[in-house]
C-alpha cells in the first residue's frame, strides 16, 4: 500500500506540467529570437549571401561554427543513453531523456543551419541528385540523417511505457495533447511481449547509435581535415572532435539538469549525487579533450612551419589570442580545477561550470573555422582589405542566435509535452529498492 | 603669403621622386624584335617597381616619324612593345640603332629618359649527329659577318626554363661565329614522337642585346600521355567513384538503415500485440 502511494507520488512529481508565468516568458523570449532570425534569413534569401560578412577568404563563418557546435552537443545522446545503458550505469537513468531531447533538438538545428549556409535552399535537392559519394559532405548528409532517425527512435521507445501513464490523466491535458499521446502510445499495454520487443529494440539502438555517433563527428571533422589548410591539415582531428563533443554534450546535460531540478523541483530525482558523478565525468572528459588539444597545437607550435606560422601566431599571441585562451581556460582548464574539489561538484557550481564548458566550446568551434580561413597557404591577390578580416554581420548573428534559441525552444517544448525523467524506469528502480 | 606659396612650391618639388628607366632588346628566331622597358624608383633605400607611368619609345631620335609606341608600365613596372612596320625605313637605314624611352614626368615623379644602342645581329642553329652548333652573325654593310667571343647558352626547352644540353653552362663563339655543344641529355622526355626543342641564346649582350634561336629535333624519349581523367578515383566524378567505396559505403548504409527499418517495423509489432492483448491486459493491469 505504502509502495503504491509512493509510486503515485513519483508519477505526480514527474508528469509534464503546464508552463507558469516564468515558462511562458522564457518561451516568448526564445520565440522572439527565432522571429528575428527568420527575418534575417528572409533578408539573406532576398538579397543573397552578400548580407553576411562571408567573402572570398572566410567562406565558412559563424554558420559552420554553429553547425559543428550542434553536432558536438548532439553526441551527448549516445554518451548518456547508449554508453551508460550498455555499461549498466544505473545512476544515469534519470538523465537519459534529457540527453536524448538535447540530441534531437541539436541535430535538427545542425541540419537547418547547413541549409542556411548554402544560401540557395531551393538547390538543396542537387546535393542528392549530383552529390559524389567520394565527398565528405555527402557522408555528413547521410550520417546526420541516420543519427537523427536513431535519436528519434531512442527518444520514442523508452517513452512508450510513460505514454501509457500519461494517458491515465486525461483531465490534466487539453484534448489535442491527449490525442497526441493516444496516437503515440495508446497501443502500449505493458504486455510482457511488448516489453521484450521494446527492450530488444532499445538495446539494438544503443549498439547502433555509438558507431553512428562516432561517425557523425568524425565525418564532420573530416570536412576540415580533408581540406589542405593550416590548422586543418591534421590526423588528430577525428578524435579531437569526438573528445570535444563528449565534453560539451556533458556540459549541456549538467546545465539542463540544474534547470530542471530547480524549475520543476526535482531534487528527489536529480540529486547532488548525480551532479557529483557528472562532475567526475566532466573532469575525465575535460582532461581527455585537453590531451587532444595539446596534441593538436603543441607539435605544430614546436615545428612552426613557415606556412603555418602566421596562423599559429595569430591564435597564440595575435588577434585571436584572447578568444583562444578564453576557450582553453574557460572551457577546459578551469572546469578541471573547480571540479577536482568536492565543493565544486555541488549543483550550483556544477551549473556554472556547465555554462563555462558550453560557452568555451562555442568559441572553440569558431576558432576551428575562422582563423584557418583567414590564413590560406597562398594569399589572394587584389582582394579588398575588408576580406582579410571577418566579423559576422547582424544577419549572421541573428540567425546564429535564433538557431541556438530554436534548439532551446525545442528542448523546452519537449519537456512541456513529455516527462523529463523516465517515469516507468524510476518506478521500476524504486520497486527494486523497496524489494 | 609669398613665403607660404614659395614653401608650397618647394614642398611639391621635394615630394617628387626620380625614376630609373632601363631598356632591354629581344629578338627571337630572327623575327620581329621587341623592347622590354622597366621603371624603378628608390623607396627607403630600395628600388621598387613604378607602375602606371606613360613612356614614349622611339627609334634613334624623338620625333613623330620614329615613334615605336607609347606604353604604360604594369604593376611590376614593366612594359613591352614590338618594333612596328611604321619605322621599317628607319630600321633598314642603319646597322646600329639607339632606342629611346622618354618619361615626361607626372605629379609623383620627375621626368626621366633612357637609351640603348644595339647592333643588328642574328643567330643560326644547326645539328649534326648529336652535336649542336649555334652561330652569331652581325650585319655589316650588306653582309652578315661572324662574331667572335660571344657567350651563348645552348639548352633544351623545359616547362620551367632551358636545361643546358651538357655540364657546360655557356659556350663562346670562335672566329667563324660558331659555338658547338654535344647533346648529353639522352632519354629526356619529349612529345609523343620524341621531339624536343633546342634553344641557343645570347643573354644581355652589350652589343646585341638578347638573341635566341630554336629548332626541334627528335632526340627525346617518346612519351605517351595517360589520362587519369576517366578512371575511377576519389577525385573523379560521381559516376566514377571507386568500386570499393561504393560497396563499402553502400554496405554500411544498407546495414544501418535495414536495422532501423526493422526497428520501425518493431513498433507496428508492438502495436499489434497491444491490440490483441487489450481485453486481457485491462483485466490484469498489474504493470502501470
Amino acid at each position: 500500500m505504502e509502495n503504491s502511494l509512493k509510486g503515485e507520488q513519483i508519477i505526480q512529481d514527474l508528469l509534464p506540467r503546464k508552463f507558469k508565468t516564468g515558462g511562458k516568458i522564457w518561451v516568448g523570449i526564445l520565440s522572439a529570437f527565432c522571429l528575428v532570425g527568420v527575418y534575417a534569413y528572409y533578408r539573406q534569401l532576398r538579397y543573397g549571401l552578400v548580407v553576411t560578412n562571408m567573402r572570398d577568404y572566410v567562406s565558412w563563418g559563424i554558420y559552420i561554427s554553429n553547425f559543428v557546435f550542434f553536432v558536438a552537443i548532439s553526441l551527448v545522446g549516445s554518451l548518456i543513453t547508449a554508453v551508460f545503458r550498455l555499461l549498466g550505469v544505473k545512476w544515469g537513468a534519470p538523465l537519459t531523456r534529457i540527453a536524448e531531447m538535447i540530441a534531437v533538438a541539436a541535430i535538427i538545428f545542425a541540419s537547418i543551419i547547413i541549409i542556411v549556409d548554402m544560401g540557395s535552399p531551393e538547390r538543396f535537392y542537387n546535393l542528392f541528385l549530383y552529390g559524389r559519394i567520394q565527398s565528405p559532405i555527402i557522408w555528413d548528409v547521410i550520417v546526420i540523417t541516420t543519427y537523427f532517425f536513431i535519436s528519434l527512435l531512442l527518444l520514442y521507445y523508452p517513452l512508450l511505457p510513460d505514454l501509457k501513464i500519461l494517458l491515465r490523466f486525461k483531465e490534466k491535458y487539453n484534448p489535442a495533447l491527449y490525442k497526441f499521446y493516444s496516437f503515440l502510445g495508446s497501443f502500449w499495454k505493458g504486455d510482457h511481449k511488448q516489453y521484450l520487443l521494446s527492450k530488444k529494440a532499445i538495446h539494438a539502438l544503443c549498439v547502433a547509435i555509438i558507431p553512428v555517433a562516432f561517425t557523425i563527428h568524425t565525418v564532420t571533422s573530416w570536412l576540415f581535415a580533408t581540406t589542405y589548410r593550416p590548422g586543418w591539415d591534421s590526423t588528430n582531428f577525428g578524435a579531437y572532435f569526438i573528445a570535444g563533443a563528449f565534453l560539451v554534450g556533458a556540459g549541456a546535460v549538467v546545465v539542463a539538469m540544474y534547470i530542471f531540478k530547480t524549475w520543476y523541483h526535482m531534487d528527489k530525482y536529480i540529486t547532488a549525487d548525480h551532479f557529483d558523478k557528472m562532475g567526475r565525468l566532466l573532469v575525465l572528459l575535460s582532461l581527455l579533450y585537453l590531451y587532444f588539444n595539446v596534441n593538436e597545437f603543441l607539435t605544430p607550435f614546436f615545428k612552426m612551419k613557415e606556412s603555418e606560422a602566421s596562423y599559429l601566431n595569430d591564435l597564440f599571441t595575435g588577434s585571436f589570442a584572447p578568444m583562444f585562451w578564453f576557450a582553453i581556460f574557460t572551457g577546459i582548464i578551469l572546469p578541471v580545477i573547480i571540479l577536482l574539489f568536492k565543493q565544486g561538484r555541488r549543483p550550483l557550481p556544477m551549473f556554472i561550470v556547465g555554462i563555462m564548458v558550453v560557452v568555451g566550446a562555442w568559441f572553440k568551434r569558431y576558432l576551428i573555422v575562422t582563423p584557418t580561413l583567414l590564413h590560406p597557404f597562398m594569399p589572394m591577390h587584389d582582394v579588398p582589405a575588408a576580406y582579410r578580416h571577418y566579423f559576422p554581420s547582424w544577419e549572421e548573428w541573428a540567425i546564429a542566435m535564433a538557431s541556438l534559441a530554436g534548439t532551446m525552444l525545442i528542448i523546452t517544448l519537449l519537456c512541456r509535452v513529455f516527462p523529463v525523467i523516465p517515469i516507468q524506469e524510476t518506478l521500476d528502480e524504486n520497486h527494486e529498492i523497496v524489494r | 603669403m609669398l613665403v607660404m606659396s614659395a614653401y608650397k612650391g618647394v614642398a611639391q618639388n621635394a615630394a617628387k621622386a626620380s625614376v630609373a628607366i632601363a631598356i632591354n632588346y629581344f629578338e627571337a628566331n630572327n623575327s620581329i624584335p621587341h623592347l622590354l622597358v622597366t621603371a624603378k624608383s628608390r623607396v627607403n633605400g630600395r628600388f621598387q617597381p613604378v607602375g602606371g607611368i606613360r613612356l614614349r619609345l622611339c627609334l634613334d631620335k624623338d620625333s613623330a616619324g620614329t615613334a615605336i609606341a607609347t606604353v604604360v608600365t604594369s604593376k611590376k613596372g614593366e612594359a613591352t612593345a614590338y618594333i612596328p612596320p611604321s619605322v621599317k625605313n628607319e630600321w633598314e637605314r642603319s646597322k646600329t640603332h639607339t632606342f629611346l624611352a622618354i618619361f615626361d614626368g607626372d605629379k609623383k615623379y620627375e621626368p626621366a629618359n633612357a637609351d640603348l644602342t644595339v647592333a643588328r645581329a642574328k643567330m643560326l642553329i644547326s645539328t649534326s649527329g648529336k652535336s649542336i652548333t649555334a652561330t652569331v652573325l652581325q650585319l655589316k654593310d650588306t653582309s652578315w659577318i661572324p662574331v667572335k667571343g660571344v657567350d651563348v647558352k645552348i639548352g633544351v626547352r623545359r616547362l620551367g626554363g632551358d636545361l643546358p644540353v651538357n655540364e657546360t653552362p655557356t659556350f663562346t663563339t670562335d672566329s667563324t661565329g660558331q659555338a658547338s655543344a654535344d647533346f648529353k641529355r639522352d632519354n629526356i622526355p619529349g612529345d609523343s614522337k620524341g621531339n624536343i626543342v633546342l634553344v641557343a641564346r645570347v643573354d644581355d649582350n652589350d652589343q646585341f642585346g638578347n638573341l635566341s634561336i630554336e629548332t626541334t629535333v627528335p632526340w627525346g624519349a617518346k612519351t605517351r600521355f595517360i589520362s587519369d581523367f576517366d578512371k575511377r578515383a576519389l577525385f573523379a566524378t560521381r559516376a566514377k567513384a571507386p568500386v570499393w567505396l561504393i560497396f563499402m559505403s553502400g554496405g554500411i548504409i544498407v546495414a544501418v538503415w535495414a536495422t532501423l527499418i526493422l526497428l520501425v517495423r518493431n513498433i507496428f509489432r508492438i502495436k499489434k500485440i497491444g491490440r490483441e492483448a487489450e481485453p486481457a491486459v485491462v483485466q490484469s493491469n498489474h504493470r502501470i
